[in-house]
């Protein structure tokens, strides 16, 4: 449950394997503040979002420190673009089309990347991902409606272009 | 040359490619290097809380009290009035008869 939902967000296996890690440490620390509220499991996936989140984010911000260090020529490094993703749960037939898909989740917002991933990936309902998003189930109806819009949008172009 | 039509129902297909998807499931020897990350962490005790130290807003927010606490003690210093030192010095010598220190200082009374 919380390595599916970091690789989905993360979409690398070793990432997600770190913030997996994390999010059991994390868990383990922070056991007594869990007040049964809401259930185990929202607590489990708001930890592991934001951690998936946090770990993004610090990705994003170090490949613009390299960007800008390759612009000064400080550093001779050449910046690897990212290889296609491929999801293990993917059935083969599906593979490419996965590819590409995940791509394209990759150009959405982060509350629609989000929305999707736990419902698509995780099976998570919209009350579901309200509880986990702290947010109403027709904000996460809105999300997912505008998330597969934006995505169908992506994908027309995407094979519009390689026609 | 595919039509308009073509395209977007490839488009649908892509958007469904997860249907049947199954969970990725993590390495067997993930539990072991969850232990082991709690187990380094303990003995970091020290780590974390020089760690907690360095963070820039507690950082921050030490150096403005130690910069808050000076200045309190030096107007506090400087506003309180300078006693005239030789004062205390006086009533001490006369209280156990030290004003005569040398023998020029003593007054011989005319016989």
């Amino acid at each position: 449950m919380v390595y599916n939902t970091a690789i989905g967000i993360l979409q690398s296996a070793e990432d997600a394997e770190d913030v997996a890690q994390e999010v059991f440490v994390q868990v383990f620390e922070s056991i007594h503040t869990f007040k049964g509220e809401s259930k185990f499991s929202t607590w489990l996936y708001r930890i592991t979002v934001s951690k998936a989140l946090d770990h993004l984010r610090k990705k994003k911000r170090k490949k613009r420190f390299a960007y800008v260090q390759s612009l000064f020529g400080a550093d001779n490094q050449t910046i690897i673009e990212k290889p296609d993703f491929n999801h293990p749960g993917v059935t083969l037939d599906n593979k490419e089309r996965a590819a590409v898909l995940f791509k394209a989740i990759n150009q959405l917002p982060e509350n629609q990347k989000i929305a999707f991933t736990l419902h698509k990936l995780e099976g998570l309902s919209y009350q579901e991902i309200s509880d986990v998003m702290r947010t109403s189930v027709s904000s996460v109806e809105s999300l997912m409606h505008r998330a597969k819009n934006n995505l169908k949008k992506w994908l027309t172009e995407h094979y519009q272009n390689n026609d | 040359m595919r039509t308009k039509k073509q395209i977007e129902q490839e488009a649908d297909k892509t958007l469904n490619s997860f249907d049947g998807l199954h969970r990725a499931a993590p390495q067997p020897y993930l539990f072991t290097r969850v232990k082991a990350r709690l187990m380094r962490k303990e003995k970091n005790a020290w780590s974390t809380a020089f760690s907690f130290l360095s963070r820039p807003t507690v950082a921050f927010a030490m150096i403005l009290i130690a910069l808050f606490v000076n200045a309190f003690l030096f107007f506090e210093f400087r506003a309180e009035p300078v006693q005239a030192s030789g004062e205390g010095a006086q009533m001490f010598a006369n209280e156990y008869n030290l004003t005569d220190n040398t023998i020029y200082d003593s007054t011989v009374e005319p016989e």
